[in-house]
């Protein structure tokens, strides 16, 4: 008797705790889709406006945004497909550049012992400390003297050319490949460059794809440089034209994001296991 | 227990010593250097020509022409221009054209670290004849360009892998910085721009800590700043190990599927997600025009006025939580998979409840292994200039003697409106060092916590 009422107590915490659970689960899924979803079905509306949609969905669907975001740049306002090409641009090369960068620093500070190298520690460290765009005005002024402003390599410098400030992730992960292999190497004769591009890259493939993915990703989402670079508005990224729509042209904007979020979120989707593991790794070194 | 003893105080005592000792080396170098190694001195490359190194000290030598006529040219002025800060003003009626102080500026740090740089090749190219002349000595043949070039690629790796990204981030991130210190101590600025002349000053650091509309600014963006920070930083941490344990809670089947959702707001960049949100809260937004339906007054969400303070700021956390809570939970998840499973089912024996299991286990667990991340998040979150760029920009809170600044500013916010915006120069670079120090101060915490964590091996 005693036993059965426990047991029956028990399952009726159990089924509690479960629909607890469910509901928890149900509640955060929405939180975070809600948003989502919003945006794409806003990016689908057949008004453009943000003033047309009463309440949260629109009334009437159509596929005319997309094609107009392509195709009808509103007198040179919003020409979407040369900002989608010159965010391409950018991304991709400051992607491969600040990779190579990235990657032989932090194997030099991984593998290297040599005079200087604590300096160059430190300096990274107190760098990194202060607030990211700080120089920006000095930055305006270095690229008006190279004359480099209103060009997407501007961006491209800038983006690649600091990317080894944050080469302690990468460092992490070389400090991990143990040094017997290298020793083995050295001994058969190998030069170090050779032990870098045969052994050090092809075993930290995960890594690469870590690294690669967060140099295309920077670009891509930062609004601040090339707002303050380039003043034309067929050169700029999809960031600041995105950030110069106003409300009337709400589904532009909503179709533009959509856009460009979905290849990012399948990219993300399916590395997801790569990402976590750079995070973790962060996570150790500090 | 020697190597702390020594370790510690070499910084200071060994200094006279060490000077002494490689003032003996330079004199002993120069007794022993043979005339070839001196011509190296002279000119760059030159040893290594008459050693029969001819593309090395080609190279050496093309690279002294170049600095030639780099400070010839310019450098020289530009140099001088650092410390004067420019001294023609502009004269429209003669035509003259004046000197520009920012400028200047920066071009005089460019020039005096291109000269830090030719100091440096000038002792590799003497270092390099040196070298030569002890391997003709031991009766070696000096060694042919390929060979310097192998060494490059074997030996000397790290300098060749290293020379590229040190010059990038030396023009793209220690100059600008360089740059902005620096004119923390000027008065470059509000009035005195271009073509008025600067001059070295602390007229920012008064303005900012007096008793004006900028010092009185100060301090109230700088508590909603901590105050924020602590907010932020608590908020995304525990809801992200909340979310943690809940999809790694035993009865939820498919936790992949739940997880994909925290992911998918990760995924998506943060700047559309912030752009996104900012159109939600707006005047004519759906969340206002359903409150319109619904017969009630629409809500200044984000509006510039006063009423709108706490919203925003809520909103603002909102918004921050729902865009860093997923990568926190994805740590936590990496972390908790860490935790010995016997630990729950000792204490669940011993009559522990769940919350008791949460308070003595996993919570010291999680903290005590992401004590560097949390503080890296708090620096970040005190740093967040996105959320309320995107959410806010161009609102500039008309009450209460707020100085090109709104009641959501954070710091780096109202350093971005006065320095970029507004050109308040000096002010904007005092306000990126009061912010350097605070998180310097912190980092460094992590720093001797994660040092201490290192010894720690009592709780693995």
């Amino acid at each position: 008797m005693i036993v059965s009422a426990k047991k029956r107590r028990l399952t009726w915490r159990r089924a509690l705790d479960n629909g607890l659970t469910y509901l928890a689960l149900t509640l955060v899924s929405l939180v975070f889709l809600f948003p989502c979803l919003w945006l794409i079905l806003a990016s689908l509306s057949r008004s453009g406006s943000l003033y047309d949609i009463r309440g949260f969905f629109p009334s009437a669907y159509s596929l005319q945004t997309f094609v107009d975001l392509f195709t009808n740049d509103v007198n040179g306002l919003y020409p979407y497909g040369r900002w989608f090409l010159n965010t391409l641009y950018v991304s991709g090369m400051s992607c491969v550049l600040g990779t190579v960068l990235v990657i032989l620093t932090a194997y030099v500070m991984s593998r290297f012992r040599f005079r200087g190298r604590d300096g160059v520690k430190r300096l990274t460290l107190v760098l990194g400390m202060f607030p990211g765009f700080m120089g920006m005005t000095a930055i305006y002024i270095i690229m008006a003297q190279f004359n480099l402003l209103n060009r997407l390599e501007a961006l491209i410098f800038l983006y690649a050319g600091t990317a080894p400030m944050g080469y302690l992730v990468q460092k992490g992960y070389f400090d991990t490949i143990p040094f017997t292999i290298h020793e083995a190497a050295r001994i058969d004769g190998a030069t170090h460059l050779q032990i870098f591009t045969r052994i050090t890259l092809p075993l930290s493939r995960p890594m690469l794809v870590y690294t690669a993915l967060t140099q295309f990703a920077w670009p891509w989402s930062d609004c601040l440089l090339p707002k303050l670079l380039l003043k034309n508005r067929d050169q700029w990224t999809v960031a600041v034209g995105l950030f110069s729509m106003p409300e009337t042209h709400f589904s532009r904007f909503a179709a533009g994001s959509v856009f460009i979020a979905v290849p990012i979120v399948i990219l993300y989707f399916c590395l997801v296991k790569h990402i976590v593991n750079g995070l973790t790794a962060g996570a150790v070194k500090g | 227990m020697s190597i702390h003893a020594s370790a510690r105080p070499a910084g200071l005592r060994a200094l006279p010593g060490r000077l002494r000792r490689s003032a003996r080396s330079l004199c002993a170098f120069m007794r022993w250097a043979p005339v070839r190694v001196w011509l190296s001195v002279a000119v760059m490359g030159l040893g290594q020509l008459c050693y029969g190194q001819v593309l090395k000290g080609l190279v050496f030598l093309g690279l002294e022409a170049l600095g030639l006529w780099y400070f010839l040219t310019r450098g020289l002025s530009d140099a001088a221009g650092f410390f004067t800060l420019g001294v023609q003003q502009e004269d429209l009626w003669l035509g003259i054209p004046g000197d520009n102080s920012m400028t200047m500026l920066i071009l005089g740090i460019f020039a005096l670290v291109l000269l830090g740089l030719m100091g440096t090749l000038w002792v590799c190219n003497i270092r390099d004849a040196a070298f030569t002349a002890r391997e003709v000595e031991k009766g070696r043949r000096p060694r042919n360009f390929l060979q310097t070039l192998h060494c490059l690629a074997d030996e000397k790796f790290h300098v060749t892998a290293l020379t590229l990204p040190l010059v990038t981030v030396t023009i793209f991130s220690l100059l600008p910085i360089a740059f902005m210190i620096l004119i923390a101590f000027t008065n470059l600025g509000g009035d005195i721009v271009y073509p008025r002349l600067a001059d070295w000053s602390f007229s920012a650091w008064e303005k900012l800590f007096g008793v004006g509309q900028l010092g009185g600014t100060f301090g109230k963006i700088l508590s909603w700043n901590v105050l924020w920070a602590v907010l932020a930083t608590a908020i995304n941490f525990l809801g992200g190990l909340a979310l943690a344990l809940l999809f790694n809670k035993r009865n939820v089947r498919c936790s992949r599927f739940w997880r994909a959702f925290p992911i998918l707001a990760y995924a998506i960049p943060g700047f559309i997600s912030m752009l996104g949100f900012k159109f939600m809260f707006s005047q004519s937004g759906p969340i206002n025009s359903m409150l319109v339906d619904a017969g009630r007054d629409s809500i200044f969400f984000l509006t510039n006025d006063e009423s709108a303070k706490w919203w925003a700021r809520g909103i603002g956390l909102f918004v921050n939580a729902w865009i860093s809570m997923p990568s926190i939970m994805l740590m936590a998840t990496g972390i908790l998979t860490n935790i010995n499973p016997d630990l729950y089912e000792a204490s669940a024996l011993d009559g522990a409840t769940p919350f008791k299991q949460f308070r003595s286990i996993t919570l010291p667990f999680v903290l005590f292994s992401t004590t560097p991340v949390l503080i890296g998040q708090f620096v970040g979150n005190f740093n967040n200039f996105g959320i309320f760029f995107f959410m806010r920009s161009g609102v500039i809170s008309n009450y209460g003697d707020y100085f090109l600044a709104s009641d959501t500013d954070l710091l780096i916010n109202w350093l971005y409106n006065l320095s970029v915006d507004n050109n308040y120069y000096s002010v904007g670079a005092a306000i990126s060092l009061v912010i350097f120090v605070i998180t310097s101060t912190l980092s460094l915490m992590v720093y001797v916590r994660s040092a201490a964590y290192k010894q720690e091996d009592t709780y693995q």
